[in-house]
C-alpha cells in the first residue's frame, strides 16, 4: 500500500497512527478554538493519558483529614493504579503501592481503617505502615538471603500536602507541588487558608458513561450550560443566590494560570458574601491568611469553582435542598477518575468548616449531598447530558470527518468577555466569564502539552 | 396463639401490599404519588458504604449519605425529576422493582416494621444491559387516615415514616441516583 493511499484510508489508521494525527494536529486546532472530539473516547490515547499524565502529573490522593491518627489508612487509586493512602506511626502521610513485594498481592483489602501493620494474605509477609518489611514466614528456612530494609512496599517518589489536600507524583522527576500548583496557589488559599476544613465521612463513588475529561472540561469553567442544563434544579427554588437571580452578581473566569482554572462569582455588597456562610461560621475562619485582595475576593465570592489539572475539581456554592431552608455553604470536591476510554468513576468529598458547629457541618453535608452527587439535584442531570458524547467521539464517522468540539465563545469582536487587566490575583480574568471559552480551553492546552512532551512515548 | 399467627399474617400481606403499591408508583414515574404516602416527619437515609474488615462494626457511614432526606427535601427531588428540564430523567430511565424477602420485625397498634429485600433493574436508551441495584430496606410504616389502605384492608391507611436503604453497592453501579430507591 502506498503512503498516500494510507493516508487518505483515515479510518484505517492504527491506534498510534491516529494517536500522532491527532496529537500533532492539535496545536493548530487548539488555536482555532476546536478540540478533536476522537480524543474523548479512544484506546490508544487513553493508555497514553495512564502514563503520560496520570504516570507524571501530581494527582489528588486524599485530604488530611481522612487520616487523621497514626495508623490510619483508605485506599485510593493514582490514575488506575492501586495505593494505600496512609497516615504511618510515625505521623508522616504516606502513599504506598498496595502490591506486595513478593507475589505482587493486595496487601490492603479493606477500604479504609486503622493498622500498624498491613499482611499478606498469600504468604504472609507482613509491612508495617511504613511501609518496611518486618516479618517473612519461613525466613531462616527459605529467605535467609534476603535484605528487607530493600524488600519494604514500593511507594509514590513525590508526596506532598497543600493546605491538607495531598497529592502524590509517581514520576521519577517531579517539579514541586508548589510549583506545579502555580498560580492556583493564590486561589486554593482562599478556600483552604482562610477555612480549615475537613471531609465529613467517606466519599461518593459512582461509576459514569463518560470520558473523564467531559466532566473536566466542565469543571475547567462551562458557566454557559448552567440556565440550561439546571433549569429543572433552578425551577424548584434551590438555585444558588447568583443562579437564581437573587443577588447581582459579576462571573470571572480565570485563564492562564498555569493550567489549572477558576470561575468566581463575585458580588458587589457590603454583606460578606462567603459562598453563602453565615457571620458566626466566617468568624470561625483564619482571616489573616490572606492577603487584603485575596481577602476581597473571598469575601464578595458567590458560587466558585474550578480544577488543577488533571482531574481534581470542586465547587464551592451556598444553596440549599430545600427552599424552605436556610442556605449554607457547602464545598465539593470531586475527582473524575479514569477507569476506560469513555468511562469513568466519579468521587466526591464534601468538606466543612473544622471550627463550626456540629449541627452546621451536618448541614453542609446535606446540601453537599443534595447537589452535587450522585443523587443530587444539580449532578445527575449533567451526567445525562454527557452520556452519548462518548459514542460520537468514538464513531468512524469522527474519525473520518476529523470532527471537533467548539470552544470559540467571546472570540468575537463585539464579544461581552473582556479582560480585566485590574483583577488582583494571578492568570487572566475574564470579566463575563460566563461567555468566554479561554478558560476551558487551558484544559486541553495542558493535555495536549502533557500529552506531547519531550520525553513521552 | 392462632390469632397471633393470623394477625402477624395479615399484617405482613398489608405490608407486602403497601411495598408493592409504592414500587408500582415508582416504576411507573407517579413520583407526587409516592410522596404523598409519606409522613411529614420522614427520615429517608441511604447511607454510605464500604468494604471493611470482617472485624469492624459496620460497613455503613453514620456521617456521609447518598441520600438523607426529609419530607421537604423529597418534595424537592419528586418534583424536579418529574420536570420537563430534568435531563437525567427525560428520556426517563425504566426501572422494575422487585420486592422480596418481607419481614414484619415489630408492631405496635401505630406503626410496624419490616425489612424487605429490593432489586432494580434499571435500563436507559437502546443498552441490553441493564443497571441492577441490590439492597435490603428497614422501613417503619405508620397508620395514618390519608395513607395507602388496600381493598380488603379493614386497617386504617399506612405511610411510610422511616427507611434506611442498605445497598449492596460501595461504588453507585448506574450514571446517576435520579431515582427513588
Ligand atoms: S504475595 Fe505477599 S506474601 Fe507472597
Ligand atoms: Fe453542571
Amino acid at each position: 500500500m502506498s503512503h498516500d493511499i494510507e493516508q487518505s484510508l483515515s479510518a484505517g489508521e492504527s491506534g498510534p497512527q491516529r494517536t500522532r494525527r491527532i496529537l500533532d494536529s492539535m496545536g493548530e486546532t487548539l488555536e482555532r478554538g476546536e478540540v478533536p472530539i476522537e480524543i474523548l473516547n479512544d484506546e490508544d490515547i487513553y493508555q497514553r493519558e495512564l502514563t503520560e499524565i496520570f504516570g507524571q502529573a501530581w494527582v489528588y490522593v486524599g485530604h488530611e483529614s481522612e487520616v487523621p491518627e497514626p495508623g490510619d489508612y483508605r485506599q485510593r487509586t493514582i490514575g488506575e493504579d492501586p495505593f494505600v493512602f496512609v497516615r504511618d506511626e510515625h505521623g508522616k502521610i504516606r502513599v504506598l503501592f498496595n502490591s506486595c513485594r513478593h507475589r505482587g498481592a493486595n496487601i490492603c483489602r479493606a477500604e479504609k481503617g486503622n493498622t500498624t501493620h498491613f499482611r499478606c494474605p498469600y504468604h504472609g509477609w507482613t509491612y508495617q505502615n511504613t511501609g518496611d518489611l518486618v516479618g517473612v514466614p519461613q525466613k531462616g528456612a527459605g529467605f535467609d538471603h534476603l535484605e528487607a530494609e530493600e524488600h519494604g512496599l514500593r511507594e509514590a517518589p513525590h508526596v506532598d500536602t497543600y493546605n491538607g489536600l495531598v497529592f502524590a507524583c509517581i514520576a521519577p522527576e517531579a517539579p514541586s507541588l508548589e510549583e506545579y500548583l502555580g498560580g492556583a496557589t493564590w486561589y486554593l488559599d482562599m478556600y483552604f487558608d482562610l477555612i480549615d476544613m475537613e471531609v465529613v465521612g467517606d466519599p461518593q463513588r459512582w461509576v459514569v458513561d463518560a470520558d473523564w475529561k467531559t466532566p473536566t472540561e466542565n469543571f475547567y469553567g462551562d458557566n454557559y450550560h448552567v440556565p440550561m442544563g439546571h433549569k429543572s434544579a433552578i425551577d424548584v427554588g434551590i438555585g444558588s443566590e447568583t443562579a437564581t437571580g437573587e443577588e447581582e452578581s459579576k462571573l470571572y473566569g480565570i485563564a492562564d494560570c498555569d493550567g489549572h482554572a477558576f470561575s468566581i462569582y463575585q458580588i458587589e455588597s457590603e454583606k460578606p458574601m462567603f459562598w453563602g456562610h453565615p457571620e458566626r461560621v466566617v468568624e470561625t475562619f483564619n482571616h489573616d491568611a490572606l492577603d487584603d485582595d485575596q481577602y476581597e475576593v473571598a469575601r464578595k465570592s458567590g458560587v466558585t469553582l474550578g480544577t488543577i489539572f488533571p482531574n481534581l475539581s470542586f465547587i464551592f456554592l451556598g444553596g440549599r435542598d430545600d427552599p424552605n431552608k436556610d442556605p449554607v455553604g457547602t464545598f465539593c470536591l470531586r475527582q473524575w477518575q479514569p477507569r476506560g476510554p469513555g468511562e469513568m468513576e466519579a468521587w466526591n468529598w464534601i468538606l466543612a468548616p473544622t471550627d463550626a458547629p456540629d449541627e452546621y457541618k451536618e448541614r453542609v453535608y446535606e446540601v453537599g449531598m443534595s447537589t452535587f452527587s450522585a443523587a443530587g439535584n444539580f449532578e445527575p442531570d449533567d451526567i445525562g447530558i454527557w452520556d452519548g458524547i462518548d459514542e460520537a467521539a468514538g464513531s468512524v464517522f469522527a474519525e473520518q470527518t476529523e470532527a471537533t468540539t467548539l470552544f470559540t465563545m467571546g472570540r468575537g469582536e463585539n464579544t461581552a468577555a473582556t479582560v480585566d487587566d485590574d483583577w488582583a490575583g494571578p492568570g487572566t480574568a475574564y470579566a463575563n466569564g460566563g461567555v468566554t471559552d479561554e478558560n476551558q480551553l487551558d484544559f486541553y492546552r495542558k493535555w495536549h502539552e502533557t500529552m506531547t512532551t519531550e520525553g513521552a512515548e | 396463639m392462632q390469632d397471633e399467627l393470623e394477625r402477624r399474617r395479615t399484617l405482613r400481606l398489608e405490608c407486602e401490599e403497601f411495598l408493592y403499591h409504592a414500587a408500582e408508583l415508582l416504576d411507573d414515574r407517579r413520583l407526587s404519588d409516592w410522596h404523598d404516602l409519606v409522613t411529614e416527619d420522614i427520615e429517608y437515609r441511604v447511607p454510605i458504604r464500604t468494604t471493611r474488615e470482617r472485624s469492624s462494626n459496620t460497613e455503613f457511614s453514620e456521617e456521609a449519605f447518598h441520600m438523607k432526606e426529609d419530607w421537604g427535601t423529597l418534595k424537592v427531588r419528586t418534583e424536579r425529576m418529574s420536570s420537563d428540564f430534568a435531563w437525567s430523567e427525560d428520556p426517563p430511565s425504566r426501572t422494575r422493582r422487585q420486592v422480596s424477602n418481607v419481614r414484619v420485625i415489630d408492631y405496635t397498634d401505630d406503626e410496624i416494621e419490616l425489612k424487605s429485600n429490593l432489586v432494580i433493574v434499571r435500563s436507559r436508551k437502546a443498552e441490553t444491559d441493564p443497571d441492577i441495584l441490590s439492597m435490603e430496606r428497614h422501613d417503619t410504616f405508620r397508620r395514618e387516615e390519608d395513607g395507602y389502605v388496600p381493598d380488603w384492608s379493614e386497617g386504617g391507611g399506612l405511610k411510610l415514616a422511616r427507611r434506611t436503604v442498605l445497598l449492596d453497592h460501595t461504588v453507585i453501579p448506574t450514571d446517576s441516583l435520579s431515582i427513588i430507591l
